[in-house]
């Protein structure tokens, strides 16, 4: 945001440059008016500026100056700024001094004068809260225009946004100097109707960025009607956001109700099984000594353990209870995927020390391991015998848990840890 | 990892009192998540990015370039296994590879030899037509794969959801989990196809546009219900490859909403004339894919004359609907409107102003390009606090032959909000180029407003209409006068001929009609 009123501040001070080059066209049109003083009002030097305090003025009473001199110093919530004099003239009267805070954007600060005007003589000019003086008018515009160039950006209610249109102006937008190249029809109506360049950029301009259109040039001419350019531009503005009324927001849908459900039948939870089988650490713990011996390194089973799992959980067969998702289907349809057929396993293995006492089938190590995939309850809970029974290089019980319908997956990972830990653990650590 | 160990505890404890002197060896969780982190360098739950981006789509990818373009941490999740989203592997590319190359082989079979070209024994192989729309669609996703490497993006490849306002959780798609911490999350889910009630999608006889550009064999009939883009688009496809189509619409007109009534017309009588049939103001009742085909029960949709329409394959094409399942929004309060669309407000944020969303799962056309477009906005409020798209100026393309594009308002959205507006348009048929091509159907077609004479829409049906559209689009974007195109110069012979002569046709009268 405050990057946002940075570029406002510049712009601001851009316009005030290009108004001061452009200053003969514009004094001739001035002069028109009434030679009286001019109120000056609190400028808005940033398009979300509502009110600033004054710091220090720069000029005092009576002081003329010239365009470019710094007339005061003003102090927002984000900086202190200065305000230059976009023309020549005199500091008539101050009438909000040094140190006033919170003084409100456009509220009468100063009054000021032209050069050579006779300052004894001079009225003071009525405090219209709307009346700016010419300058402050011309500052004013390279704000609001900014302002509203931003606030489009906000989305706005149709009536907001029909406020922010520039039915202000008699006619779309303000005249402006045009800095681009003019489009190819304006061009051509202001040599077909003798206008010159210069007189493009007193015509009020509708386009996006203040850019002058046919429109704009046609309505200026008085071929068209005044406001056609405005409502035009109105229209299309409307039509440049995203129209975010009357959203109706979805009622909280079942699905949190379904999740709670979920939530409460969780309890019940496992239709998990544990699937077990028969595992003989001998080979490990003979390698866990033999790495000792050799290198004096010591590495704890769980090393290997851990290792195998990894190994074990690569690539295992889908199970049931993981349906394709949409997605699948659509990969596997266009044949773009690598996912269906097989996933990496999340299994964490558990190996069980089992007494000799209390295994309850006695060495049926050579046994297919299908017939050892049987949920653990159904055995007959081990007798606890009076001494520890810990792991041992013989019988232990290596362990998952699955859901229904990963069986597979479960009995390839069980059948892969076996061979892995017993076969050859050498190769896991190394 | 742990933490699905413990709900097992409960169950179990009753065994481990009595096992007491068991002991358990576990794979310690430390050694393998260890063993992740080296593997894959997944993002460390400790670290947090200025930006999490939800979804790898256009919305999301561009995002993330730019994100990281601008000097930003920036993750994006995408779970599908490749970039791109819906455009990049079942949108946009391979729908118009298809397009692309069916329209040569329909060329080939029917109009080569009023041109003088003899070609002998013209054969359809399918099989490569598609492998030549696979290797596009590949190259252009590992494309944004290089691009994010460039951009010093992280690619995390996994389903995200949240955990809280800041977290995103990852189930990853190569197993186990992670999460990111951002700063600011951006949500690019996308969408999905609206199922059609009673019929399931099986890809094969029912299927979506994602089933549509993956066709193994022609099939001999094919019935598409919805006349919008899509299923015109994939209707041209088949049609062109020798399926006997059938296009079912609610509507009295094809081409979805935004389309000018007389180019929906105009692009109905082309479209027939290649083959496609086509059943207006006509509603699907029921659907029956139980036996071999697919029956279709369809009645005139104001009721009345029913009619059992029977086709092998039947695509789904009713329209596109938000998807942001699975992100556990509920658990962070963020709301969807009625159409599942989530809830934003003009600078894209939800109501926890960090979490914005932008693309096809929020409001606005379904489009790639608007995706892109908000993605930039979006980044630029983060980065700048201050982002534009212009929503009036999005232009819209039906890939068909000819190209149906648009931009702005179309003839009936004027006249029903009572605008003052005039007409312009040129026939391709007057136009060289088209002319020299023997291809010549269509026209271009200006809206402008009555008095000022700005552009309100730019209508055109014919060739090479989705390029010429651009200028279309860059001519609303300033505001111009259809006299600004009439005076600007365009080479000859071209196609964009035809449009600045219909500029020219709106404000005065074209030289060549
Ligand atoms: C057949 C077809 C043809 C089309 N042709 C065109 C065309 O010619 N021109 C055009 O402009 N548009 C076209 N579109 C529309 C265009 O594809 C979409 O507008 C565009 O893809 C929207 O981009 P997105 O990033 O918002 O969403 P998507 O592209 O849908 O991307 C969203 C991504 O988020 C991912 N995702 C979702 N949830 C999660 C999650 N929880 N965690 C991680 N990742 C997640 C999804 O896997 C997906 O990859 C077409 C669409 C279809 C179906």
């Amino acid at each position: 945001m405050a990057s946002l009123a940075n570029t406002a501040r510049l712009s601001a001070r851009l316009a005030s440059r290009n108004v001061a080059r452009c200053a003969p066209a514009r004094s001739f049109r001035m002069s028109a008016r009434e030679r009286a003083a001019q109120n000056f009002t609190m400028p808005a030097l940033s398009p979300t500026m509502t009110e600033g305090n004054i710091a220090a003025w720069r000029v005092k009473e009576g002081d003329a100056y010239s365009a470019g001199d710094v007339l005061l110093e003003i102090e927002t919530d984000k900086a202190t700024m200065d305000v230059e004099a976009q023309d020549d003239g005199v500091m008539f009267k101050v009438l909000v001094q040094d140190g006033s805070k919170g003084v409100k954007v456009g509220e009468r600060i100063a009054v000021i004068a032209e050069e050579g005007d006779d300052l004894s003589s001079l009225e003071l000019p009525a405090d219209n809260s709307g009346a700016k003086s010419a300058t402050q008018e011309k500052r004013m515009e390279a704000v609001e225009q900014k302002e509203r160039s931003s606030s489009q950006e906000k989305s706005l209610s149709p009536e907001e946004s029909k406020k922010s249109t520039p039915s202000s102006a008699s006619q779309g937008g303000k005249a402006q100097k045009q800095t681009k190249p003019l489009y190819p029809s304006v061009e051509h109506l202001l040599h077909a109707n003798g206008l010159t360049k210069d007189d493009a950029d007193a015509i009020p301009a509708s386009g996006p960025k203040g850019r002058l259109l046919k429109g704009d040039v046609l309505a200026y001419l008085g071929q068209i009607s005044k406001d056609a350019p405005a409502n035009a531009t109105a229209r299309l503005n409307k039509l440049s956001h995203l129209d975010l009324s009357n959203i109706q927001i979805a009622k909280p849908t079942p699905a949190p109700e379904a999740a709670k459900a979920a939530a409460t039948a969780q309890p019940e939870l496992p239709q998990e099984t544990e699937f077990a089988v028969p595992i003989s650490l001998a080979a490990v713990i003979a390698t866990q000594k033999r790495i000792q011996d050799s290198l004096g390194i010591f590495l704890p089973l769980s090393t290997f353990i851990a290792r195998a799992s990894e190994l074990a959980n690569e690539d295992l067969p889908i199970g049931k209870s993981q349906k394709p998702t949409a997605d699948d289907l659509f990969n596997s349809v266009l044949g773009l995927d690598t996912v269906a057929r097989s996933s990496r396993g999340q299994y964490v293995p558990e190996i069980t020390g089992l007494g000799p006492v209390s295994y309850s089938r006695p060495s049926n190590k050579k046994a297919d391991i299908i017939d050892l995939l049987a949920p653990k309850q159904k055995k007959a809970a081990p007798i606890v015998s009076a001494e520890s029974v810990g792991i041992s290089s013989g019988d232990n019980v290596l362990s998952v848990m699955a859901k229904s319908g990963d069986e597979a997956r479960a009995t390839e990972y069980l059948e892969r840890m076996k061979l892995a830990l017993e076969k050859e653990p050498g190769r896991l650590v190394i | 990892m742990f933490s699905r160990l413990l709900p097992r505890a409960a169950p179990r404890s009753a065994l481990q009192a009595q096992q007491q002197s068991l002991r358990y060896v576990r794979a310690s969780p430390t050694t393998s998540s260890l063993f992740h982190a080296q593997q894959r360098g997944y993002a460390t739950p400790s670290e947090e990015k200025d930006l999490v981006i939800i979804g790898g789509g256009v919305a999301g990818y561009v995002a993330a370039i730019k994100a990281g373009q601008e000097g930003l941490k920036v993750a994006c999740i995408e779970k599908r296994g490749a970039l791109g989203g819906t455009c990049l592997n079942v949108g946009c590319i391979p729908s118009k590879s298809l397009l692309n190359n069916s329209h040569l082989y329909h060329q080939i079979l029917h109009d080569t030899k009023n041109r003088g070209i003899e070609v002998g024994d013209v054969k359809l192989n399918l099989a490569q037509m598609m492998k030549a729309k696979e290797t596009s669609v590949s190259g252009l996703t590992k494309g944004i794969e290089f691009l994010f490497k460039k951009n010093n993006v992280e690619y995390i490849k996994g389903t995200g959801a949240f955990e809280d306002e800041h977290t995103i959780k990852v189930n990853l798609v190569d197993g186990g989990e992670t999460s990111v911490r951002g700063k600011n999350i951006l949500i690019a889910t996308g969408s999905e196809s609206t199922p059609f009630p009673g019929l399931e999608i099986d890809e094969k006889k029912v299927i979506t546009s994602t089933g549509a550009i993956a066709l193994t064999e022609v099939p001999k009939k094919m019935t598409v219900i919805g006349g919008g883009i899509i299923g015109l688009e994939m209707a041209s496809v088949w049609s062109r490859l020798g399926s006997e189509v059938t296009v079912v619409e609610f509507l009295g007109q094809i081409g979805g909403p935004g389309m000018d009534n007389e180019v929906a017309k105009q692009s109905q009588k082309l479209l027939s004339k290649q083959g496609m049939k086509f059943k207006l103001n006509t509603k699907v009742v029921s659907g029956d894919a139980s036996g071999e085909g697919v029956k279709l029960e369809v009645e005139a949709a104001k009721g009345g004359k029913a009619e059992t329409i029977e086709s092998d394959v039947v695509l789904v094409a009713i329209g596109r609907r938000p998807y942001t399942k699975g992100l556990n929004l509920e658990s962070i309060g963020l709301e969807t409107d009625t159409r599942g669309r989530l809830v934003i407000d003009s600078e894209y944020r939800t109501k926890l102003p960090h979490i914005r969303v932008v693309g096809d799962c929020t409001f606005g056309p379904m489009l790639a390009h608007k995706a892109e477009e908000e993605a930039v906005a979006a980044v630029e409020f983060i980065t700048k606090g201050f982002g534009h798209v212009n929503y009036g100026a999005i232009p819209s393309v039906m890939y068909t032959h000819p190209e149906v594009a648009w931009v702005g308002a179309n003839e009936q959205e004027l006249k029903e909000q009572g605008v003052n507006y005039k007409v312009g348009s040129f026939p391709f048929s007057a136009n060289s180029r088209a002319k020299t091509n023997l291809d010549s159907d269509g026209m271009v077609k200006f809206l402008a407003d009555a008095e000022t004479d700005r552009i309100l829409g730019v209508h055109i049906i014919g060739p090479n209409a989705g390029e010429m559209i651009a200028e279309g689009t860059l001519a609303l974007e300033y505001g111009a006068s259809t006299e600004d195109i009439g005076r600007t110069c365009h080479a000859h012979p071209t196609l964009a001929e035809a449009f600045k002569e219909a500029a020219m046709n709106t404000y005065g009268k074209a030289v060549h009609y």
